[in-house]
This record gives structure tokens, C-alpha cells and sequence, in this order.
């Protein structure tokens, strides 16, 4: 069984866990669309948080290379000096397709409630039940 | 039936805090992610494509394709909010 000390060294792990288990309990819990639509994007930042943590390294600085030190000729890059950039490139892909999904959700969203006057799980099944 | 939702989402959290443990610890600098290919981009990209930013440059260079595709998305995007929006406006006026 783990001890403490590998529970402290995950910290970020397992507060990336609790955020998305917030946003899972949202998705699965809440009645209401609009929460639900919340706790989606609360378990999408959670995993983009992950992925980015994971790019860290001990000692090094972010992405961008440092030209000051030797200017004219081209500096000699060592790979521990600089942070790990795919997996940022990688959440700057799924940060815009979750923006397009947020969008289209939010106009489905809309749509629904001009349609039905309501936004509760509960109700909509009744309402649409009762019109078809 | 409300404490199911608790109930699930507990057992699945403390599931995954337990996968969570055989991770490499963080700030590795050997960890696998950082291990295999990003060395390659960090200590050439910038020789080959001459922009200081490694994010810039791995994005809008080497995985440009991607990045094509990822304005596809945002335009299938657009398109769909702008089509249910304007069908919800027809529905009003009916």
C-alpha cells in the first residue's frame, strides 16, 4: 500500500483527480443542463492541467530559447534546460476543440430552452413526453 | 439514488489517485514524456526553423497539419452554432 510521502510527491495528480472527479460528479449528478455543461469543461481543464504538468522539469525554464547568452552564433540548446513543450502544444489543440464544443453545446443549449422553457432534466422529459 | 452518483464518483477518484502513484515523479527530467522525442525538437527545432518559441514552432511548423485541422474544427464549430442558431430563430417567428 503507498505510504504518505508518495501521496505528497502525486499532490498535483491528485488534485488534478479531485477536479475532475467535481466535474464528473456534475455531469452525473446535476439535473440541470447548464451544470452539466460546467462540469464538462471542470473535467476538461482538469486533464489539460495534467497533461501540462507533465511537461515540467527540475531546474528548467519555460519553452523559449535564451538568445542573450551568445549572441550571432546559434546557441547551443541543452534539452534539460527548457521545459517540455509538446504537451503544451499538444492542450493548445484540445483547449479549441473544447471551445468549439462548449459553443455548440451552449447553442443546443439555447435551442432547447426556447424550445421547452426549461433547462431541468426532469421537467424537459415531462414536457417533451407531453408534446411530442 | 443520490448517493449513487457520490458513491461512484469516490470509488473512481480513489481508483485513479491509486494509478496516479506510478507515475514518475514530478519535475523529472527523464520522466517518459520528456524522455523520447521532445529532446530531439528542444535541441534542433530551433536550428531548423529559426523561431525562439518551441511552442510556436512545434505547433505552426513541424505539426502544421494538425493545426490545419484544428481550424476545421473551429469552423465546423461556427458553422453548426450559426445553423441552430438561425433555426431557433425561425422557430420563434412561427
Amino acid at each position: 500500500m503507498a505510504g504518505l510521502a508518495d501521496l505528497i510527491g502525486q499532490f498535483n495528480n491528485v488534485t488534478y483527480v479531485v477536479l475532475m472527479m467535481i466535474g464528473f460528479y456534475a455531469m452525473t449528478g446535476k439535473r440541470n443542463l447548464v451544470k452539466k455543461l460546467v462540469g464538462m469543461n471542470i473535467f476538461q481543464w482538469s486533464i489539460i492541467l495534467f497533461v501540462v504538468s507533465l511537461s515540467a522539469k527540475r531546474d528548467a525554464t519555460i519553452p523559449i530559447v535564451l538568445e542573450g547568452n551568445n549572441a550571432g552564433a546559434l546557441p547551443a540548446l541543452e534539452a534539460a534546460q527548457y521545459v517540455n513543450p509538446l504537451p503544451q502544444v499538444l492542450m493548445l489543440t484540445a483547449i479549441v476543440v473544447g471551445v468549439a464544443i462548449t459553443g455548440v453545446a451552449l447553442a443546443l443549449l439555447l435551442r432547447i430552452y426556447k424550445r421547452y422553457g426549461t433547462l431541468e432534466e426532469d421537467q424537459l422529459l415531462e414536457r417533451i413526453r407531453l408534446t411530442g | 439514488m443520490r448517493y449513487l452518483h457520490l458513491v461512484v464518483t469516490t470509488l473512481t477518484g480513489l481508483l485513479l489517485i491509486m494509478g496516479s502513484l506510478g507515475m514518475p515523479a514530478t519535475g523529472d527530467p527523464d520522466s517518459p514524456p520528456s524522455s523520447h522525442v521532445s529532446p530531439r525538437y528542444i535541441e534542433q527545432g530551433y536550428k531548423e526553423t529559426a523561431v525562439p518559441n518551441m511552442v510556436t514552432f512545434v505547433l505552426a511548423d513541424y505539426r502544421s497539419f494538425d493545426t490545419l485541422g484544428e481550424v476545421t474544427v473551429i469552423f465546423t464549430g461556427a458553422m453548426a452554432v450559426l445553423l441552430i442558431l438561425r433555426g431557433a430563430r425561425s422557430e420563434a417567428e412561427e
